[in-house]
């Protein structure tokens, strides 16, 4: 049997389908954290699949997320619509209730959050209510898997079930639907014709589309629909939605009481957060404090003592120490202490700071605040030509890019969406955040403000880069209205914020013990190995593959401060994962080190740049260039275009680009040295840049006019 | 009159929303309708919060603008 799972944004699908099937798809609160539908099968009947769709209002759908959901309904025929429906916004949930109630599907309504229900005082009558829509109420808590028996038991005996009874309209509507239902129209089942029709009564095209209704039919049924609207004075639209919220009033009178509330909690803190004068300097702080407690207070003084004490002065020597009183051979010694322990050694040792940055990103997407950070940011957003909502993407992307890449499903309007894709990674992620450590640590002499300004220095590429490309053809045009539905604030269970927690330092660790391991073990064999006199054999580092590959390319970087071989080798290898570009560092330093004195890893990190800029210009670079394969992936899956891709990853390095040859340039000049041709070339890279972000679109159009008269 | 000069913590109900394309249709399924009562929670910049059938919803000026009580 397959069951879906549909309901408005944020009511606690996936926390239902959680508890149904026994997995951990991640939840928060603000609408639109589900974007795909996920298959699981029922933890007590594996012959039950349930479909966690993403949210929906209404049964039109705007962007592709909602495409998703309703295809799903309409197209694919579940056997069991089970309808989660926020009973403590009862009257708007019922709407979308109304809609699938159509659908011909047999249907559960499971009323979710009726604890809240019974904290604000208001009394729904769910068996007279059940009785009048025709279908199954079962109150659950999905959060606290209250009802969760009772709902698998109606589920398991869910062959009872008849469809429920649809909405009924005013006589002139129903004779329109009833004139639709008998024309030639195929419709895929009996039960569905009814809502099909309604659907084509709203001017659907896509749903005439898929049905392949001819013509002349389609031309039948826009005429039935205007006559409609010119008997009533209204369009259809509207007129629809009059009639379904008039159903719902009736159906819920009498049965449904609400306590008269003039302000909320939620409404008193939205009107502080969202004020004119405060929303931004409240956003800036909280963003500007999360960076800096977690990479420069708390986070810096636990990875210090990881990186120093645990693995430098435990880990390290004891291992060498052991290793070589075993007798094991001496390239196996190299293998494990100065590849392994010094690349993921290195890597895993800022995860004290990555907990601290998790826990409080966990907090901020579970309390309710990313939507209204959306909705405060629309200001701003709006000028750039994006919206508020995209925004939502780069937020979830300081956790990670590739769920920020596919949160960009929710984006109604397609160049937006292509925008938000290329810029979303502009955002330092979990993964850079190690890179922002250790250069801010190493070389920044662990400078307050490095984290947050990095962090802003990523929303203003995103600017930057929507202003510029908003003045090109491929994206000019105009943004889709923000409207964004914001959930109530509430305090996150600790037991949930720990859990996200814990999912994401649990993949930051596999991820140490897997790619960034091999890719440690790959590195060390390329630093160890190379062509000498005497053929292929290990080698000193200097000589070594990998310092010829890194010396071939190093030259590309020289212009932007880190001409050294080790630095632009780690640039690379942080497209296979951006930890990789600190793991490189900790194999090549270690290694090194073991022939020098030992200086310790940030001294020797310090000492691969000439000067504090080219550091920070080393480090913006890898904030900015190309995101690592797994992101890029999610890139080209979400573009579905090879070129569009491309084009993202050449923006994305070239602006990178750009960034690092001003500050090491300038930084230079600044610092006193002489003026060369670099310097031109950056002060030209300023120039074109404050040309593309000033100059009029308008020019464009001429210069395309004029070519073609 | 419009929306957008109703000041915060007003109640009123709505008159007219103007437009007849694919954001005032989604504005309908959010429960703005005519004789729908809405409430100004909190303005900024012109982009209001309102409160819609028991829902909070973050909308932008441009779209307050179309929206009469």
């Amino acid at each position: 049997m397959r069951v879906a799972l549909a309901g408005n944004p944020n009511c606690g699908k996936t926390t239902l389908f959680n508890a149904l099937t026994g997995s951990s798809r991640y939840v928060g609160n603000w609408p639109g954290v589900t974007v795909e539908k996920i298959e699981g099968r029922l933890k007590s009947n594996k012959n039950i699949v349930i479909t966690d769709l993403p949210g929906i209002y209404s049964l039109t759908p705007r962007s592709e997320d909602e495409t998703v959901s309703r295809n799903f309904l309409l197209f694919e025929h579940p056997d069991l619509i089970i309808n989660i429906v926020d009973a403590s916004r009862l009257e708007r949930n019922f709407y979308l209730t109304a809609q699938l109630a159509e659908t011909g599907i047999p249907m559960i309504v499971a009323f979710n959050m009726t604890d809240i229900v019974r904290k604000n005082g208001d009394f729904i009558d769910t068996k007279e209510l059940s009785h009048r829509i025709g279908a199954p109420i079962i109150e659950i808590s999905a959060l606290k898997e209250e009802g969760i028996p009772e709902l698998l038991n109606a589920v398991e005996t869910a062959a009872e079930i008849k469809p429920p009874r649809p909405p009924q309209y005013s006589a002139s509507i129903e004779k329109a639907i009833q004139k639709i239902e008998a024309s030639d129209i195929s419709f895929p089942t009996a039960e569905s014709r009814r809502g099909f029709a309604v659907k084509i009564l709203e001017r659907d095209r896509e749903i005439l589309q898929s049905l392949s209704v001819a013509p002349k039919t389609a031309a039948e049924a826009e005429k039935i629909t205007a006559e409609l609207e010119r008997e009533s004075g209204s369009d259809i639209g509207a007129l629809l939605a009059n009639e379904r919220y008039g159903f719902i009033s009736r159906i819920l009178d009498g049965c449904y009481t609400k306590k008269e509330k003039k302000t909320t909690v939620s409404d008193k803190i939205d009107r502080i957060v969202t004020d004119r004068l405060l929303s931004i300097p409240i956003f800036a702080s909280i963003m500007f404090l999360v960076y800096f407690i977690s990479v420069t207070t708390v986070g810096a003084f636990l990875t210090d003592w990881t990186n120093d004490v645990f693995f430098g002065e435990w880990i390290l020597p004891a291992a060498q120490s052991g290793l070589e009183s075993l007798g094991t051979a001496d390239w196996l010694v190299s293998l494990i202490v100065d590849g392994i322990i010094g690349g993921v050694g290195t890597v895993l040792g800022f995860l004290p700071q990555l907990f601290v940055l998790f826990l409080f990103l966990s907090f901020l997407e579970d309390c309710g605040y990313m939507a209204r950070a959306a909705f405060i940011m629309h200001r701003f957003f709006k000028r750039f030509g994006l919206s508020g909502k995209s925004f939502i993407p780069l937020l979830i992307s300081s956790g990670c890019g590739v769920p920020g890449i596919m949160a960009t499903k929710t984006i109604e309007n397609e160049k937006s969406r292509r925008l938000t894709i290329i810029t979303t990674t502009f955002i330092p992620c979990g993964a850079k955040l190690p890179v922002i450590a250790l250069i801010g640590g190493a070389v920044m002499g662990g400078a307050w403000w490095t984290a947050p300004a990095i962090y802003f220095i990523g929303i203003a590429a995103v600017a930057v880069s929507s202003i510029i490309l908003k003045k090109t053809k491929p994206f000019e045009g105009a943004e889709s209205p923000f409207v964004m539905e914001l959930p109530d604030y509430h305090w996150p269970s600790p037991k949930g914020i720990l859990l996200h927690v814990w999912e994401r330092c649990r993949s930051f660790v596999i991820k140490a013990g897997t790619v960034i391991f091999i890719a440690c073990a790959v590195i060390w064999f390329l630093s160890g190995f190379g062509f000498t006199e005497d053929g292929f054999e290990m080698t000193n580092i200097e000589e070594s593959l990998l310092a010829d590959a890194g010396n071939l390319i190093a030259p590309i970087f020289r212009p932007v401060g880190f001409g050294d071989w080790k630095a632009a080798a780690a640039t690379v290898t942080g497209l296979v994962a951006k930890e990789n570009i600190v793991g490189t560092l900790g194999v090549l330093l270690t290694k090194s080190e073991a022939t020098e004195s030992d200086v310790g890893l940030w001294q020797a990190v310090a000492s691969l740049f000439p000067s504090k800029s080219a550091a920070f210009a080393f480090l913006v670079f890898n904030i900015l260039c190309a995101p690592c394969f797994a992101a890029i992936g999610a890139v080209r899956r979400q573009m579905n275009s090879r070129t569009w891709t491309l084009f993202a990853v050449a923006w994305q390095t070239l602006l990178a680009y750009a960034v690092a040859l001003m500050i090491f340039q300038f930084g230079n000049l600044a610092d006193g040295e002489p003026f060369t041709a670099a310097s031109g070339a950056a002060i030209a890279v300023l120039v074109g840049l404050l040309y593309a972000l000033l100059r009029s679109p308008r020019w464009e159009e001429k210069f395309f006019r004029r070519r073609k008269k | 009159m419009p929306l957008v000069s109703v000041p915060k913590g007003r109640c009123l109900s709505i008159k007219k929303i103007d437009g007849n394309d694919e954001i005032k249709r989604f504005l309908n399924h959010l429960g703005f309708i005519e004789g729908a009562a809405v409430t100004v929670v909190s303005e900024s910049a012109g982009n209001m919060i309102l409160k819609i059938k028991e829902s909070r919803v973050g909308i932008e000026k441009n779209l307050v603008k179309k929206i009469y009580v």
